[in-house]
């Protein structure tokens, strides 16, 4: 009787070893590639704003917000492309194993897959208007793939942090 | 105990005095960060308790928003600065 598949399991040392289909792991390709472009672009669209929120709300603390924002976007900028490149490398080392693709994620990758899969769902969820109660989709909805999409990154990410928790 | 003479200094114009009251950061609700992952970061960022965190994570989910820390300007600046780089929506505001 073969093992039960596992989207994740403990590899060496504190190394967790995640399992995809080839196409999960070509699909998951294009995400560094894809936030890339929105991290590069003028970031004024709700998306954008989502991801680089206001520290203040009140409107009198404006030269403070200004003066936060000057102080802190690079270093978050900065975070988040490196998140990018190390997903980007973890996908480059991953190795095929019988049916699947294996990456092994030391904590520091694990750190990065958290960041990007949270920013991609950032971005689609804003976009695709996603609200509390959304439920299923009908099929001939034309976002009902971006819907799919956005709901196994929601699997991904939610089994990644249990393994943390 | 000595008496030399102590010298009064005024508090410069925008200078914080320490009757200023003290700033708070709260994390609001977003219907696209995962429950466990707001447990998750609360623990990562400020050493909660996996009961603590949940605690103010269920704050966020049903009432919309919690105060999950608190201090001087500076400090919330940078509690913001670091919830934002996980995603998380948060601002701060004076304490009323």
């Amino acid at each position: 009787m073969s093992p039960r598949w596992r989207r994740f399991r403990r590899g060496s040392g504190d190394a967790l070893i995640l399992s995809l289909t080839p196409e999960e792991a070509e699909f998951l390709v294009l995400l560094p590639v894809e936030l890339r472009e929105v991290f590069d672009g003028p970031l004024d669209d709700p998306a954008g704003r989502r991801l680089f929120p206001a520290a203040y709300l009140d409107p009198t603390e404006e030269a403070a917000e200004t003066e936060w924002k000057a102080m802190v976007h690079p270093d978050l900028m900065r975070q988040r492309l490196d998140a990018l490149a190390v997903v980007a490398a973890s996908l480059e080392r991953s190795t095929r194993q019988g049916d699947f693709i294996e990456l092994e994620l030391e904590p520091d990758d694990v750190q990065a897959w958290l960041a990007v899969l949270n920013d991609v769902r950032l971005v689609l969820g804003t976009r695709l208007e996603i609200t509390e109660d959304d439920g299923d989709v009908a099929a001939d909805d034309p976002r009902a793939a971006a819907y799919g999409v956005y709901a196994w990154l929601t699997h991904l990410q939610g089994a990644l942090i249990d393994q943390l928790l | 105990m000595s008496t030399a003479p102590v010298e009064i200094r005024e508090p410069e114009v925008g200078e914080e005095t320490t009757t200023d009251t003290p700033w708070i950061v709260i994390v609001w609700n977003d219907p696209v960060n995962l429950m466990n992952y707001v447990v998750y970061v609360f623990q990562k960022l400020f050493g909660y308790s996996r009961k603590k965190a949940t605690r103010l994570m269920r704050q966020v989910h049903e009432e919309g928003k919690a105060v999950v820390s608190d201090g001087t300007r500076e400090k919330c600046e940078g509690d913001v600065a670091r919830l934002h780089a996980h995603g998380l929506w948060a601002t701060m505001e004076h304490e009323s």
